[in-house]
């Protein structure tokens, strides 16, 4: 009887010690000024809570409930998506150098643009340049291409051949991953869009599929003609990533 | 005497040796006109790439970004700018200047938007963007994308160079409510084939494949409302066999007064390197189905937006025949015939 008893206390009292216990999953984030608990996309769904927000995954749960009583719903990731690989872009190399630039030799030069988005879906990548090549003093230009001209007139929005010599300006080939069907071969150039002359960024990499490392090549040319002033022309071109919605 | 000369030579010669080596050391390393030219590498991640945000008017939101460095040392800055959407393909428009009524703040004690910082390689910051609404705020929806950009260091080189600058983004679909409801006026604009050949009789296009070709099937829907909706569903291929095949909709956002592709999975994959002038690579398609194809097929979708919402369902069908197979039996036929009445000829 005392055996008995004793079994049946100890197995009480490991029962009542596991209804005490609670299961927490979650990623805690750090920075010497704050700690925020947070979900992964696909590792965790659910409420997370704290005193000042709660914040809703991409579970699919009725928001009503929720709504009503904080005023927001927040859904952080995609639904369809359970990527722990995070939206990342780069570019191989940002300083595109084309050293002495010499009259009717045109001079290239390139960079790698490579995209992650296992957690984004989709993405873009567009570019712009801040302005014309130009010299430091801003006392000359270089204009952007047109590319060969006559019938193989090239514009922001349409690539062309660019192989003559006598054809000056700045512009740019694309070939890898995701770019547009009118880069044929690296024969065909675009002019970039200019800021200054408000036209908006052109989409130089886009996928409407889910995929990862994604990889295209910039390559940029410029060739001058004789009369161009001597000096040192920079500029500057914005790459934007983003994922879609 | 000869001994010493040797010597003393010997030793000049290690001086001058010397000599040579630490000015070479000097020009190398110490020379103060020295320009190093950097290749730079950018590489950030941030991440949540997207947030959704049902909000009533007066309240405001902490949503944690972290952005991280993968490449060299760089500085950033972040900002929040508006955009539309520019196609049905999911693709974005982010507008120049800010615009709208709703609010951003970083909550970082030691950051503001627009305020540089500095990241080192492999180094991650949590950025903490305060959005909030203001009292009064119009229902409907607003679009952001949250911006971290590098500044592009332009003085490191003295030939005539390309700087590029790097700029990661993170949209932000916020739909500003009173009440919670949500307006959801969908429309199925586009639900077809794109057929290698098609013959209009009576008005009706009749669509005609290769037993062999792969479908490729649109779909579009389009928004009619103010909000946005999320697209769940399904596209279902039935044969003249009773065969029966189901694909799934990616439940995809469509942005309020705006259409969108809707992606279906499983799709097929073609390399566009070998069928250029395929239909499936000139355009965007929502479903690519593979297989060998006879007689004729119906093609139905049905789309819904969320639990208890309207149902819309939309119907195209196709024929397959193995056109190709034919032609070739046919040109078989033909040839032999004309091979027989030749024998016969002859005999």
């Amino acid at each position: 009887m005392k055996k008995l008893t004793s079994k049946f206390l100890l197995i009480y009292f490991t029962l009542i010690c596991f209804s005490f216990l609670k299961f927490v999953f979650a990623i805690n984030m750090e920075s010497p000024l704050f700690k925020i608990q947070y979900g992964e996309i696909g590792i965790a769904g659910g409420n997370k809570s704290s005193t000042n927000y709660n914040l809703y995954d991409t579970i699919g749960q009725t928001a009503a409930g929720q709504f009503n009583s904080s005023g927001y719903v927040v859904k952080a990731g995609f639904q369809y998506l359970h990527s722990i690989i995070p939206f990342r872009f780069s570019i191989s190399n940002s300083n595109i150098n084309f050293g002495t630039l010499i009259p009717n030799s045109p001079q290239t030069a390139t960079t790698t643009l490579t995209v992650s988005f296992g957690a984004a879906g989709q993405y873009q990548v567009t570019a712009i340049e801040e302005g014309r090549l130009r010299t430091l003093d801003n006392s000359s230009s270089i204009p952007d291409t047109e590319c060969d001209g006559g019938s193989n007139t090239c514009n922001e929005n349409f690539a062309q051949p660019w192989t003559s010599n006598n054809a000056y300006g700045f512009g740019y080939n694309l070939s890898g991953d995701d770019i547009p069907l009118d880069f044929i071969n690296s024969n065909y150039f675009r002019p970039f869009p200019n800021i200054q002359e408000n036209e908006n960024p052109v989409v130089i990499m886009s996928s409407t599929n889910v995929g990862k490392n994604r990889q295209a090549t910039v390559t940029l040319k410029v060739n001058i003609s004789p009369i161009q002033p001597a000096g040192r022309y920079q500029t500057i071109i914005n790459f934007v990533a983003t994922p879609s919605f | 005497m000869k001994i010493k000369k040797l010597k003393s030579i010997k030793i000049k010669f290690l001086f001058f040796f010397i000599f040579l080596f630490i000015l070479t050391l000097y020009i190398l390393f110490f020379f103060p006109s020295t320009k190093k030219i950097m290749a730079q590498s950018i590489s950030l991640s941030l991440s949540p790439p997207l947030v959704e945000v049902v909000i009533k008017p007066n309240k405001s939101i902490l949503i944690a970004y972290t952005i991280s460095n993968y490449g060299d040392p760089v500085i950033l800055n972040s900002k929040v700018l508006p955009f539309e959407p520019k196609n049905n393909l999911g693709q974005i428009k982010i507008k120049e200047n800010f615009e709208g009524p709703i609010r951003f703040s970083l909550d970082n004690s030691n950051l503001k938007l627009n305020q540089s910082f500095f990241l080192k390689t492999n180094e991650s910051q949590q950025l903490l963007l305060r959005i909030r609404v203001p009292e009064g705020v119009k229902e409907g929806d607003y679009y952001y994308t949250f911006i971290v950009e590098n500044q592009a260091l332009t003085n490191q080189t003295d030939k005539s160079a390309s700087f590029a600058k790097a700029s990661i983004g993170a949209n932000i679909l916020i739909t500003v409510t009173e009440t919670g409801k949500i307006e959801i006026k969908p429309k199925v604009v586009f639900f077809e084939v794109l057929p290698r050949f098609h013959l209009s009789l009576f008005g009706k296009k009749i669509n005609f494949f290769d037993s062999n070709d792969p479908i490729p099937i649109v779909l579009i829907i389009e928004n009619q409302g103010k909000n946005l909706i999320k697209a769940e569903g399904e596209i279902i291929l039935k044969g003249n066999f009773g065969e029966k095949a189901k694909f799934n909709l990616i439940p995809q956002n469509i942005l309020s007064e705006s259409q969108r592709l809707i992606k279906a999975t499983p799709s097929a994959e073609i390399n566009c390197n070998n069928f250029l002038n395929y239909k499936a690579c000139k355009s965007p398609i929502s479903l690519l189905i593979s297989g060998f194809f006879l007689g004729f097929y119906q093609l139905s979708t049905t789309v819904f937006f969320g639990e208890n919402s309207l149902q819309l369902s939309a119907k195209t069908s196709f024929f397959a025949f193995p056109i190709k197979i034919l032609i070739v039996l046919i040109l078989i036929l033909i040839i032999s015939i004309f091979i027989i009445k030749k024998l016969l000829n002859k005999d």
